[in-house]
Formats: structure tokens, C-alpha cells, sequence
């Protein structure tokens, strides 16, 4: 078995792991030596085809349908030179001073958060699309909202050069979202850092790592040939996600001293909306999500997002079947999309454990108040549908396949509490959070508030399993802002030593 | 896939159009099928399999026949039984095998074209054009 050696060693590349290569890249001039190790694959330019089938299998884990253990929710995360920056929306926002107080960690300060939030904003290109940029989709959702007296802004998008294929969730074809594939890690490398893709991690022990190198037959060849690889680091810092984080470090036995390690898991358990119209509105030309309703956050725990998906991934995720299901589907030119999402709340039951193969389980139970809150959020959603000018509506938990406009009175009763039925209805994440929760103590946490593993000084954490509850908001520029701070204890570390 | 006549007989109930697919498509359909199939636990193919014996046999029970040979709206309302059984199991297993026949059919390349889904890489030029 090949043997290799490095002062850090990051495994995961994503928006952490990124992150954390790119702030500590400036050691390599000092002659440090520092590995990225990457499960997934750095794509061709070419590659990135927007086809949604051969896209979904290249860039996410389980071709985005990870289920739970129950198999009532789908967890879509990525797997790719990059993480899941590659495939998510590019919506950038900083949380929220009281989301942060309700998270409560001792030595996480918001005005340390925010400005580290406002590094990476400006580092990746966030700003407003222009007017003229913004589609029906888009604009029926703000202009229904605003009417309906809902509080709706506009969705920061970190992209550069965006020309509006509305594929963001299947790679950008257009180079032009700025995850830490185009921006941090190319600048690490650029610096000395080596990235290894196709390199997945089994396990570490003491300051030493189990990885193997595959070739998936896409994509760029890794830095390494395919095979086992031993290697030693005096630092590591795990950065694979909240499902693969908390996975690797209780394959790697840390599940007996801490024993919150894969719990606190949330996930803000989301499902689409899809409102027809009768004429044909633009929908998939344009970025795909402008608009945001946080009116109801504090209130009923939920947010409204704007969105549009792909054939595929909206046949799923429309409750029913049959001739119904494909009417609707033949409209796809006539459809407005709504994603409502529940803030859920941190519960030590669910939790990412291992099964006897050290793959990751999911155990997550819907709490009572997220299945109220997404069930009023469908309600919302659907008053936001029939203001916008739809005349029917799909919503995954109504007594009917359809809501007609007019039965607008009617939708508190057709749209019932019980009709959220787990199982039936598609529930999915793809902002998944918790898992080694940061904290004071090694009791109920994982890691303190600058991502150390409690109790192992050259292990720390860095990605989005540190947040002790969730985000209420997009997670991705919250975790590349606690990169930043990991990175600044990694590089004392370092200069202690 | 073991039972792939059965998987058949219920996909064309999910998607009626996968009835009217030529015998090219209907190929492509299942191999995307298999595709992801291939890539999961033996366990998740074993459940399929018991799953679409569940649903073959268990209407001998009430209709006196098994799924295939139940008229249309009979397959109808067995498989929108199991889509509100009562236990998150079945839910959930019926969910899935949904996804499989929804992959199989909008997931072939010729697919989105028949349901007005003509997305561009260069987006904004035809929604400026609007």
C-alpha cells in the first residue's frame, strides 16, 4: 500500500473543504505540504451537458436519491471536485443575528460570522440579477406575494457571466456558478495545495488515513492512480458533508467519547409546489431561483422559495399517478414551481449512525411542528399560485390531485394536516446540517466553536455537520465563513508547533 | 429485473404513455431502470422483488385475479391503495417503485420534447426574446 505524507490533510472539497484549502494554501510557500482528498470526480468543461439523468448519477451521491432510513425523505448532496457547490442554486445569503443567538455556541460572535460571511460574497461574485434577467416563474411568485402582503426579496447569487439555462442543479454548462470548483480551489492549487479526486476516505486513525483511489470512468484522472493509500498528516481536517462527515469519524471509532457524534441532524425538510397556468410562461430559460418569502419563518417555521426543476425530478415529486400526473407533467412550459421549506428543529434522535458496512443511515423523523409547517406552507403556497393568476394547483398532501381556482376559499380544508402522509409524499433536503455539532463540552457536542474535535487537538470539522441547529437559511456561505475560522486555529496550530 | 412483465403492467398505470413507447424506447426505459438499480444494495433490488409480488398476487384476494390480468381502473385503485396504506412501508415502497417508472420514461433523452421542456444553455437569449 502506497504511503503518503502531509502536513493538513482536508478531506471533502466542497464549500468547507474549499474553503479551508484555499485560506491555508499560502503555507505551502512557507514549504508545508497540503492534500485535498475528494470522493467524487472534477468534470471535462465538456462534460457538463445538462442532461438531467446523466448529470444526477456524475455529481451526486446516490444520483441525488439518498434515502433515509425509512425511506421517507430524499437527501440530494454532491459528490464532485467541489462538493455540492457544483450543483446547488448559487443562492447566497448571511444568517440572521438571531439564528445565530438561538444557536447559542460560547465564542461564536456574529459580527466575527458576518464578516467572514461578507469575504466569501464578495470572493465569489454574489450579487442581484438584473430585472431583465428574471423570469414569469419568478417574477408571478414576487408580484403574488407582494399583492398578497408577504414579505418577498430577492435571492444574492454568487454567478459570474450566468446565462440563464436554468440547469444550475445539474453543473452549470456555462461556467459560470462560482462554487469553490471555480474559485477557492483552483486559487489552492494555484498556491501548492494538492487535490485528489475519486479518492474516498474509510477511515482515520491517529493522524493517519485509509483512502482509496478509483476511476469512475468520467472526469479528469485523479492525481493518484487508482488503489489503497496510506496516509500520514499531522493535521486533518474533515470537511465531507453532514452525512459523510459524522460517518468517516464514527467508522473511525469516535462514536464512543462523544457521544453526540451523528446527532442534531436537520435537514429543513422541503417539497414542491407546482401552480399551471393557461398559457405557456417562461420558466426554464432564466436562472431559476430569484425569489424568497421568509414572511412566515418566525411565525410557522417555514420558508417559499421559487424554483424550477427537470422532468424527471418534478415527475417524483408530484404525489399521484396515472392520467392526471401526465397532463400536468405535459405542461412543463406552463408551470410555476414553489420549494417550501421547514425550519426544523434540532433533535438528538435524528441522527446519522453506520450500518455493519460503515455506510452512512440517515435516521430522521419529521418533528410535529414540521409537518404543520409544511403543510401551511402548501397552504401559502397555493394563495400565491391562484394571485399569480394560476388556474389549478398541485399540492402534494391535497385531498385531490388538483386545487381549481375556484375552490381558492377551500384550500385550509383541502389541504389537510393529515394529508402529509410520510411515505406517500416526496420529502426532500439538500441542505443538510448537524451531525458534529459544535459546543463547550464533549458530552453534547463534537467539536468547540472553531471546529477542534473535543479532545483530539490535530482533528477538526469543517463543514456544514458543525451547526448545532439549523440555518434558516441557505447553509453554504454560513459553512465557508466557520471554514474561515477553522482555518485561522489550523494555521495557530500549525505555527504553535 | 426479476418480474420485469409485472414492473411493466404497473408503470403503464403510473405513466399511461409508456403504454404507446416503441419497442426501441421502452429498452431505453428499462435500462435506465436497471441502470440505477444495478448501483444500489442487493437488499433494495430483494424488497422491489417482494413488492411487485405483493402487488401481483395480493388482488387475487379481492378481484379474483392477479394485477396483470385486472382491468384498468381495478389496477388503478390496487396501486392507489397502496399509495395510502396504512402503513409508511408500503407508502414509502410504492413511492419508490413510482420513481422507478417516472425515471424510466421522463429520463429518456426524447422525453422532454414531448412535454414542452425545451431548456437552452443559453437561457436568457430566448427569455430576453420573449
Amino acid at each position: 500500500m502506497p504511503d503518503r505524507s502531509f502536513d493538513i490533510v482536508i478531506i471533502g472539497s466542497g464549500a468547507g473543504g474549499g474553503t479551508v484549502a484555499k485560506e491555508l494554501a499560502p503555507l505551502c510557500k512557507d514549504g508545508l505540504t497540503i492534500a485535498v482528498l475528494e470522493w467524487g470526480a472534477r468534470l471535462k468543461e465538456e462534460e457538463y451537458t445538462g442532461r438531467e439523468v446523466e448529470m444526477a448519477d456524475r455529481l451526486y451521491v446516490d444520483s441525488g436519491g439518498f434515502l433515509t432510513h425509512d425511506r421517507t425523505m430524499t437527501l440530494a448532496f454532491g459528490r464532485a471536485y467541489g462538493g455540492s457547490t457544483v450543483v446547488y442554486t448559487g443562492t447566497s445569503l448571511t444568517m440572521p443575528e438571531k439564528t445565530l443567538a438561538r444557536w447559542n455556541v460560547e465564542g461564536l460572535a456574529y459580527d466575527d460570522l458576518l464578516r467572514r460571511s461578507r469575504k466569501y460574497l464578495d470572493e465569489n461574485s454574489v450579487h442581484l440579477l438584473d430585472p431583465a434577467d428574471i423570469n414569469d416563474n419568478n417574477r408571478l411568485f414576487h408580484d403574488a406575494c407582494r399583492a398578497l402582503g408577504y414579505r418577498v426579496e430577492q435571492f444574492p447569487i454568487n454567478v459570474r457571466g450566468c446565462l440563464g439555462s436554468s440547469l444550475c442543479n445539474l453543473g452549470c454548462p456555462n461556467a459560470a456558478k462560482m462554487g469553490t470548483h471555480r474559485v477557492q480551489l483552483p486559487e489552492a492549487e494555484r498556491q501548492g495545495v494538492t487535490v485528489v479526486t475519486n479518492c474516498r476516505v474509510s477511515r482515520i486513525d491517529d493522524r493517519t488515513l485509509r483512502a482509496t483511489v478509483t476511476d469512475p470512468g468520467f472526469g479528469l484522472p485523479s492525481a493518484w492512480a487508482p488503489g489503497e493509500y496510506r496516509i500520514r498528516a499531522k493535521i486533518v481536517v474533515v470537511a465531507a458533508g453532514a452525512v459523510n462527515s459524522p460517518a468517516l469519524l464514527l467508522r473511525s471509532g469516535l462514536g464512543r467519547r462523544l457521544p453526540a457524534l451523528g446527532r442534531y441532524f436537520t435537514a429543513h425538510p422541503a417539497l414542491i409546489l407546482v401552480g399551471e397556468h393557461p398559457r405557456p410562461i417562461t420558466n426554464y430559460y432564466g436562472h431559476p431561483k430569484s425569489y424568497y418569502c421568509d414572511h412566515f419563518a418566525e411565525s410557522d417555521g417555514f420558508l417559499l422559495e421559487t424554483c424550477m426543476y427537470f422532468p424527471f425530478v418534478t415527475a417524483k415529486n408530484l404525489a399521484g399517478f396515472g392520467a392526471a400526473h401526465s397532463r400536468l407533467m405535459a405542461a412543463m412550459d406552463r408551470m410555476q414551481m414553489i420549494l417550501v421549506l421547514a425550519l426544523d428543529p434540532a433533535e438528538a434522535g435524528n441522527r446519522v449512525t453506520v450500518d455493519g458496512g460503515g455506510h452512512p443511515v440517515v435516521r430522521y423523523t419529521l418533528a410535529d411542528q414540521t409537518r404543520r409547517a409544511l403543510v401551511k406552507a402548501m397552504r401559502v403556497s397555493s394563495r400565491v399560485f391562484f394571485a399569480a393568476g394560476a388556474t389549478r394547483v398541485h399540492a402534494p398532501a391535497g385531498r385531490r390531485f388538483f386545487i381549481e381556482a375556484a375552490e381558492r376559499d377551500q384550500i385550509d380544508e383541502l389541504i389537510p394536516f393529515d394529508g402529509l402522509k410520510p411515505g406517500k409524499i416526496s420529502i426532500t433536503s439538500a441542505h443538510l446540517m448537524g451531525g458534529c455539532r459544535m459546543g463547550a463540552t464533549s458530552s453534547d457536542s463534537v467539536t468547540n466553536a472553531w471546529g477542534e474535535v473535543h479532545g483530539v487537538p490535530w482533528l477538526f470539522v469543517a463543514d456544514g455537520s458543525l451547526f448545532p441547529r439549523c440555518s434558516e437559511i441557505n447553509p453554504y456561505v454560513t459553512i465557508m465563513a466557520l471554514a474561515d475560522r477553522v482555518a485561522e486555529r489550523v494555521r495557530e496550530r500549525i505555527a504553535q508547533a | 429485473m426479476k418480474q420485469q412483465a409485472i414492473f411493466l403492467a404497473v408503470a403503464e398505470r403510473v405513466v399511461p404513455e409508456m403504454a404507446g413507447l416503441g419497442r426501441r424506447a421502452r429498452a431505453d426505459a428499462l435500462a435506465l431502470v436497471e441502470h440505477q438499480l444495478a448501483a444500489r444494495p442487493e437488499r433494495v433490488r430483494r424488497e422491489l422483488a417482494l413488492l411487485l409480488t405483493l402487488i401481483r398476487w395480493a388482488p387475487a384476494i379481492r378481484y379474483g385475479r392477479p394485477f396483470e390480468r385486472l382491468s384498468p381502473d381495478r389496477q388503478d385503485a390496487v396501486l392507489a391503495w397502496l399509495q395510502d396504506a396504512p402503513a409508511a412501508k408500503l407508502r414509502a415502497g410504492f413511492w419508490g417503485l413510482k420513481t422507478l417508472a417516472f425515471l424510466g420514461y421522463y429520463g429518456r433523452a426524447e422525453a422532454p420534447e414531448t412535454i414542452n421542456y425545451r431548456p437552452s444553455h443559453d437561457g436568457n437569449t430566448l427569455l430576453h426574446a420573449r
